[in-house]
């Protein structure tokens, strides 16, 4: 039978067992890396060394995961952290303002197939709400859940779905429903 | 209605968006960067507890003039009136009992959470 996240962290916190949690990164590595992507706008090298941080960081302090939140919840607490952390010390200026994004609506600008404009339109947003939607929309989160990792209150994190939301319907308007 | 509908179809290009990820020998590269396990000496544990217990008795035993006061206190004790001994061997017990009552619980709490 297939050990649960938490039987898996039960065996690296008793005995320290290095296999369980190899077994925890290969369940987890495809949600964090994907969600670090986005976040890093496609940098796919930057979003890997990020969440291989974070998985070195999960494992030095699991002694503090107290199972209160799903271990997915908990790790991409700590990914998001990794990322912010990061992007302070490149000073990237995380997110586009208002304006900038207005002018990237420009229908002519919109490059062929769905899949890489709703990237594209993802990638515009501000990071507030790209967080949020990617969160809560893309990885299923609740918006409680979210709440948790963004370290933000509720009500914000609700605000910035929809408000996501709605950015990403106006750009991705012009598919409609297919 | 057609806000749900547009809600979905929303989620389901954004999960459409994120295939899955070939491990591609990432979580190898994150085992590698593990700190090591620290050395495992719990079968040296009973042997310093028996070891300790042995060289405290010892000293005790020693410094005690042969445990010489043991046998006064346990006279002491035969000299207290019997209704005393009864009240203190309750109230240790309730005490005891009270503990364990509160380890029990701060356990299931621990358990649930």
């Amino acid at each position: 039978m297939e050990l649960t996240d938490a039987g898996l962290v039960a065996r690296v916190l008793v005995d320290d067992d290095q296999h369980a949690y190899g077994e925890l990164v290969r369940r987890h590595q495809s949600s964090v890396r994907g969600l670090l992507r986005q976040l890093t706008r496609g940098d796919f090298a930057l979003a890997d060394d990020l969440a291989q941080d974070a998985f070195i960081r999960a494992y030095r302090n699991i002694r503090s995961f107290r199972g209160e939140a799903k271990f997915s919840t908990w790790l991409y607490r700590i990914a998001y952290n990794c990322f912010r952390e990061n992007a302070r010390k490149r000073k990237e200026l995380v997110g586009i303002n208002e304006e900038q994004w207005q002018s990237e609506q420009d229908p002519q600008t919109v490059d062929a197939g769905l899949r890489h404009d709703l990237m594209h339109a993802l990638s515009l947003l501000p990071l507030p709400e790209r967080a949020a939607v990617l969160l809560c929309c893309q990885q299923g989160l609740s918006h409680d859940e979210a709440a948790r990792v963004l370290d933000i209150p509720l009500g914000t994190v609700k605000t910035n779905v929809l408000r996501g939301r709605e950015k990403l319907k106006k750009t991705l308007a012009a598919w409609g429903q297919q | 209605m057609s806000g749900e509908v547009e809600q979905d179809w929303l989620d389901k290009k954004l999960q459409e968006a994120l295939p899955y990820i070939e491990d591609d020998g990432f979580t190898a590269r994150v085992l590698q960067q593990l700190p090591r396990p620290q050395a495992r000496l719990q079968f040296l544990r009973p042997f310093i507890l028996v070891a300790a217990s042995a060289l405290a008795s010892a000293l005790t035993y020693v410094l005690s003039d042969g445990g010489r006061f043991i046998i006064v206190e346990m006279f002491k004790i035969t000299t207290i009136p019997t209704a005393w001994v009864v009240v203190f061997a309750l109230a240790s017990g309730m005490l005891v009992m009270a503990g364990g009552i509160v380890a029990a619980m701060s356990k299931a709490d621990h358990a649930q959470s």
